[in-house]
C-alpha cells in the first residue's frame, strides 16, 4: 500500500534522491535473529525497496528477550516468515524475499544475485569470514556487526578490505556463549549497522571502513579502532 | 620497562579497564596474557600501538597493548 507522506520524517536526513535510491535497492540480511530482525525492521521503515532475509532457524522461547520478530504467538515459526509477516504490516511497499536456509559460501552467488548490499547478522565466527569472502568475490559491500552481553562491534568491509577475517578469524564462538544477549545490545548495534548501510546505498562514504567501532554499553564508551593492512 | 595495558569488553570483568604494568626486558605479549590470567585462545585481537600482532610479539618500553575477546553473537 502506497501511503502519501510515509517518508516525510526521513527529510532532510535523506534527500528525495537518496529516498529514490533506497527504493530501488535490494539488501540481503544474513541471519534473522537479534541483530537481523532489527536491521530488517529499520530498513523496511526507512524505505529500502527489496529485502532478502536468510535464516535456517525457527523462533524459540529464548528469543523473546531480544528478537523483535519473536512474539508469544509465533514461537516455532520460521524466523524469516515471522519477519516477513511483521514487515508486511510495517511497510507493504517493501518486497520481502525469504530464504529458509543457513548461509553457505557456495550458495552466496545464488542468494545475492540481485543484491546491492549485505548485512552480516550471523552468530558464527567462521561463517562471518565465509560471508566476507563471498561478498568480496561478488564485489558487494558488507556491513558487519556482532554482540555479546553489554558489548558489540560494528564496521564496514568493502571488497579487498578483509576486516571481518581480521576481527573474527580466530576461534569458533565468542563470549556471547557465556554472557548472553540482552535486549538493548542488538538494538543498538543493528541501528549503527543500518546507519552505515543507508550511507552506502545512498552513495555516500561510510564512516567505519577499514575500522571497527567497539561498543561498551556498560561504561557507555564507543571507541573506534583502525584495521591496518599489515 | 613500562607498558600500558587496555582491556575491552568481558576482559574487564574482574580485572581493569586500563593499567600500567612493569615488565622485565624482552617481555612478549604472551607474558602480559599470563600476568592477567588470559589464555591466548581467548584473545580475538591484540593491538600493540594500534597494530595487529600475535602473542609472540616482543614488547618495547612505552608500548600500549589493547586486548579484545571474540564478540560473535547475532
Amino acid at each position: 500500500m502506497t501511503i502519501e507522506g510515509r517518508y516525510v520524517r526521513n527529510k532532510k536526513t535523506l534527500t528525495d534522491e537518496d529516498q529514490h535510491k533506497l527504493a530501488n535497492s535490494c539488501v540481503a540480511i544474513v541471519g534473522c535473529g537479534g541483530l537481523g530482525g532489527y536491521i530488517a525492521e529499520e530498513l523496511a521503515r526507512i524505505g529500502v525497496g527489496r529485502l532478502v532475509l536468510i535464516d535456517g532457524d525457527r523462533l524459540e522461547v529464548s528469543n523473546l528477550n531480544r528478537q523483535i520478530m519473536a512474539t508469544e504467538l509465533n514461537i516455532g515459526q520460521w524466523k524469516v516468515e515471522a519477519a516477513r509477516d511483521r514487515l508486511r504490516s510495517v511497510n507493504s511497499e517493501v518486497k520481502v524475499e525469504i530464504i529458509k536456509e543457513w548461509f553457505k559460501e557456495e550458495k552466496g552467488p545464488e542468494m545475492f544475485r540481485e543484491v546491492d548490499l549485505v548485512f552480516d547478522a550471523l552468530d558464527s565466527l567462521a561463517t562471518r569470514v565465509e560471508l566476507e569472502r563471498v561478498c568480496h568475490r561478488l564485489k558487494l559491500p558488507l556491513v558487519f556487526a556482532s554482540i555479546a552481553g553489554w558489548f558489540g562491534q560494528i564496521g564496514v568491509s568493502l571488497p579487498g578490505d578483509f576486516s571481518v577475517s581480521r576481527l573474527f578469524g580466530n576461534g569458533e564462538r565468542g563470549v556471547e556463549s557465556t554472557w548472553g544477549n540482552p535486549a538493548f545490545t542488538p538494538a543498538v548495534l543493528a541501528s549503527l549497522s543500518v546507519a552505515e548501510g543507508v550511507k552506502l546505498l545512498a552513495g555516500r562514504m561510510p564512516a567505519l571502513r577499514r575500522a571497527w567501532l567497539q561498543v561498551d554499553l556498560l561504561t557507555m564508551e564507543f571507541e573506534r579502532f583502525e584495521i591496518n593492512n599489515t | 620497562m613500562r607498558v600500558t595495558v587496555k582491556l575491552f569488553a568481558t576482559f574487564r570483568d574482574g580485572r581493569f579497564k586500563v593499567e600500567e604494568k612493569n615488565l622485565s626486558e624482552d617481555s612478549r605479549v604472551l607474558d602480559v596474557l599470563q600476568l592477567l590470567n588470559i589464555l591466548p585462545e581467548e584473545v580475538a585481537i591484540c593491538l600493540v600501538n594500534g597494530r595487529d600482532v600475535k602473542e609472540q610479539h616482543l614488547l618495547n618500553d612505552g608500548d600500549t597493548i589493547a586486548l579484545f575477546p571474540p564478540v560473535g553473537g547475532g
